[in-house]
């Protein structure tokens, strides 16, 4: 026992280890594209505006944009080690407090969608393979196809025009009626219609994903000695071949965890809803480096992390697993 | 069946608490719900990285301006009650309401205006679009205040501002130019502050202005709520507060049919498709009677260095077509930048004309390169057009579909040959030429500004229609002869009114100004 946690430990280091350099190929790489992309914030000080070239130079100085990409980069770096993702280049606000400001509203809105569709995808994907070619097959399929295929912008517009615009029975934009919190109920009404997308845009995937899992354990020879031992289909679905197929359900269901954190930038843009992804989108649009970077170190901070928890849960859930060396 | 019961109970929970919801809703304050489809940035109006219109919009509802420009260039009164020209026209006197206060209650003395002015202009100071005070004496092109000049800023008495300028302008003119880029700042709170450190202030964060809002909150980018300012000097809306939410251009019409938002920003314009819409909801849309889109082709005169080949390209285009395609009948092809309806004229006219376009090219010793035309994915179709109409005289053009930023940064390095943009117009007869025309800003490559300037210049420094209008018709004419730009048409906006709110002056929203404090509630 105690070994193997020492190799588990050992193997957890490792992946730490290697998640570093991957972590900073990310930024690096991010960096690069933002600032080697054409234009910058100084193209977008409107013509009209009064702004003349010398405000340009002040304005490229103020925010560094004027010194090499290296040591703009290393500055960015140097910041990032204290705590410090920077300032907004559009507004002058902390990065770190805009995030902070975004980073709920996000939180509650793909992780209402995702949970949602867990609920529904496991038992939807478990029934679909318990009864191939049944209705609830079909139905899984259908779900599927329209997740998978029509477009995430697609559905919040057909969503609005349905839910909103027909039949007036959700709001058609924003978190709160009246700007700000004014009750539970009333952000319930705000978040069905979006979390509805976000579920409806993940569904897809995870339900596929536990059907073929569950069909493919059902074949296994344990299912069979389990069936043999007179098991009811149910205990042999629930007990065994659900069980048995978490590892590949669990990978998917986790991947959305960035995806949580980061917001989906379509369905919070067309919303208005103000989480990460619609912070993302005004900064890639405004050429605000700052925010994309930040934005960026979170969404990779939490692609890294999640990797590594799937790791463990891994261990977790199949007992088969086993972290052995090299 | 019991995680169905508990299914079945969360729901009937959720549906219950939402019936609740409209109780609730009842108390609160009565509120206008304003879309926007983009971000402001700074709510310092003097240190917006953009000086977009967006950030304009929310500035004049939070801070007061001089004047209320209409969408005719017809001025009424706002931050002052009247003004005059002063100095043989060298000068103008603002007479200040008295009425005007800070949201803190300190009255609006033409001391603030001065000092408004004075600390921006402060070399110091890293204020962004300080250009606009370029006009003003005792400053550089910049707008930087000149060090041992007397800057052209005076108050002098409690109401009455006095502003001195480089040339003579007339109170008219100064207006309709500067009007949406001037605002008066709380400066009896900045009495203290090192210009230089003025923009790190946290009063910029929760700021404090004259205008017929007060701030309340904000989720930078994506949420500002004001409250009305019950104490504006003009008066005040029947409604308690504005909510201002940044929701993508594709919701905002659909949100307006659902009632969940009662105006968008820049007098709901819509295009001729969505107007039908609109109108098959039940709202109702009105036709805007002043030209508020300039279009134009930006030319690289460093890549197309011969104006031969740069009026083939202006012969070669149809732009009754373009204008048909883009405008659905709701704009004028144009030869010129002057702005029909306004005070000044141009009697240039343009016409298709193919067989002209052919001659000018060979003249021009066109070596039927390949010319890049930039353009942003909204315009991409009329980029085709264009494409394949410069074909039909043998240009060849390749198109780039690119956001506005790259657009502009392409233009000003000179990567792109030409590219498709859009402009609200002015009234003024160096509204778009003087900006652009300019050392400062020589998008087009110009090689030689001089002959340009020398136009601008007289222009600017002559006083009186007549010999504007002459000077005005030799500048055209050079423009015609040389085209570093291809004028191509200005169009009209159809305009969604509210369903909820009344007296919105929509028009006038295109100077990035609202007669916020005139709206009234429907039925109220």
């Amino acid at each position: 026992m105690q070994e193997e946690a020492n190799i588990m430990g050992r193997y957890l280091r490792r992946r730490l280890l290697t998640a570093i350099p991957v972590f900073f190929g990310i930024t690096i790489l991010v960096f690069c594209m933002l600032n080697l992309a054409q234009g910058s914030i100084l193209d977008l000080m409107g013509e009209g505006s009064g702004a003349t070239d010398a405000d340009r130079a002040a304005l490229a100085a103020s925010l560094g944009l004027d010194r090499p990409l290296p040591q703009r980069y290393l500055a960015w770096l140097g910041d990032l080690f204290r705590g410090d993702l920077g300032t907004s280049y559009a507004n002058g606000k902390q990065v770190t407090d805009l995030i902070a400001q975004r980073v709920g509203p996000s939180l509650l809105l793909t992780g209402t969608g995702v949970v949602l569709a867990v609920a529904i995808a496991l038992p939807l994907g478990v029934l679909a393979a318990w009864r191939p070619r049944s209705g609830w097959d079909r139905a899984a399929s259908a779900l599927s196809l329209v997740s998978f295929g029509v477009p995430g912008f697609f559905l919040c517009l057909a969503g609005i025009f349905l839910f909103s615009v027909t039949l007036g029975w959700l709001p058609a934009h924003g978190m709160y009626a009246a700007g700000r919190f004014a009750g539970l109920p009333d952000l319930l009404r705000h978040l069905i219609l979006p979390a509805g997308v976000v579920c409806l845009s993940s569904v897809g995937e995870l339900v596929k994903q536990t059907r073929a899992a569950c069909l493919e354990t059902l074949g296994e020879d344990y299912i069979r000695t389990a069936r043999a031992k007179g098991l009811t289909d149910r205990a042999v679905m629930v007990r065994h071949a659900f069980r048995g197929s978490l590892i590949p359900v669990l990978t998917t269901i986790l991947s959305h965890i960035p995806h949580i954190l980061g917001g989906s930038v379509v369905v919070e843009q067309i919303f208005g809803w103000p989480g990460m992804g619609s912070l993302l989108f005004s900064g890639i649009s405004g050429r605000d480096y700052a925010v994309v970077m930040g934005v960026t170190v979170v969404i990779a901070l939490a692609v890294l992390l999640t990797n590594l928890l799937l790791d463990l849960v891994y261990g977790l859930v199949d007992p088969r697993v086993r972290y052995g060396k090299g | 069946m019991r995680r169905l019961i508990a299914l079945l109970l969360a729901a009937a929970l959720t549906l219950g608490l939402t019936a609740c919801g409209g109780e609730e809703q009842a108390a609160e304050p009565v509120t206008v719900r304003y879309g926007l489809s983009n971000a402001w940035d700074s709510l310092m109006p003097y240190n917006s990285p953009s000086g977009s219109n967006y950030t304009r919009i929310i500035c004049d509802k939070i801070y007061d301006r001089l004047a209320y420009v209409h969408a005719d260039g017809t001025l009424d009164p706002r931050g002052a009650t009247g003004w005059e020209s002063a100095d043989d026209g060298m000068a103008v006197l603002f007479h200040l309401d008295e009425k005007a206060a800070f949201h803190d209650g300190t009255p609006v003395t033409a001391q603030h205006w001065a000092d408004t002015i004075s600390l921006i202009t402060d070399p110091n100071c890293p204020a962004l679009g300080r250009g606009t005070f370029s006009v003003l004496a005792g400053t550089d092109s910049n707008g930087c205040a000149l060090e041992g000049e007397r800057l052209g800023v005076e108050a002098v008495d409690e109401y009455t501002l006095k502003l001195t300028f480089k040339s003579p302008t007339t109170p008219e003119d100064f207006l309709l130019d500067k009007n949406r880029e001037l605002y008066v700042l709380p400066t009896h709170l900045l009495a203290d502050t090192d210009p230089a450190e003025v923009m790190e202030l946290d009063l910029w964060d929760a700021p404090v202005g004259s205008g017929p809002c007060k701030f309340v909150e904000e989720i930078p980018g994506s949420q500002l709520v004001l409250e009305v300012n019950q104490d504006y000097q003009l008066g005040c809306p029947d409604f308690d507060r504005l909510v201002v939410t940044v929701i993508d251009k594709s919701n905002l019409l659909p949100s307006l049919i659902s009632g969940d938002l009662d105006y968008y920003a820049f007098g709901g314009n819509v295009s001729v498709e969505d107007a039908e819409t609109a109108r098959a909801s039940g709202l109702e849309v009105a036709e805007g009677e002043v030209p508020n889109t300039f279009y134009e082709l930006m030319l690289n005169c460093q890549t197309i260095p011969s104006a031969q080949v740069r009026r083939a390209i202006d012969l070669a285009l149809d732009k009754e077509a373009l204008c048909l395609q883009s405008t659905q009948g709701l704009g004028e092809p144009t030869a010129t930048d002057v702005t029909p309806g306004a005070e000044y004229t141009c009697s240039l006219t343009w016409q298709r004309d193919v067989e002209g376009a052919r001659t000018l090219l060979e003249q021009g010793g066109y070596d039927g390169r390949t010319y890049s035309l930039a353009c942003t994915s909204n315009r991409s179709g009329l980029a085709a057009l264009m494409q394949q109409e410069l074909d039909e005289v043998g240009i060849n053009v390749t198109i780039e579909t690119v956001d506005s930023a790259a657009l502009f940064s392409g233009m000003a390095d000179g990567k792109y040959d030409m590219a498709i943009a859009s402009h609200t117009p002015g009234a003024l007869p160096l509204w778009f030429t003087a900006s652009r025309l300019s050392e400062s800003n020589n998008i087009f490559h110009i090689a030689d500004l001089e002959p340009y300037t020398y136009y601008i210049d007289q222009i600017s420094a002559s006083a009186g229609w007549e010999k504007r209008q002459v000077l005005l018709d030799k500048l055209q004419e050079l423009l015609a002869d040389q085209r570093p730009f291809i004028p191509l048409w200005f169009g009209r906006t159809l305009h969604v009114q509210s369903p909820t709110v009344d007296n919105i002056d929509y028009p006038s929203s295109s100077f990035s100004n609202e007669n916020i404090w005139a709206w009234r509630m429907k039925g109220a």
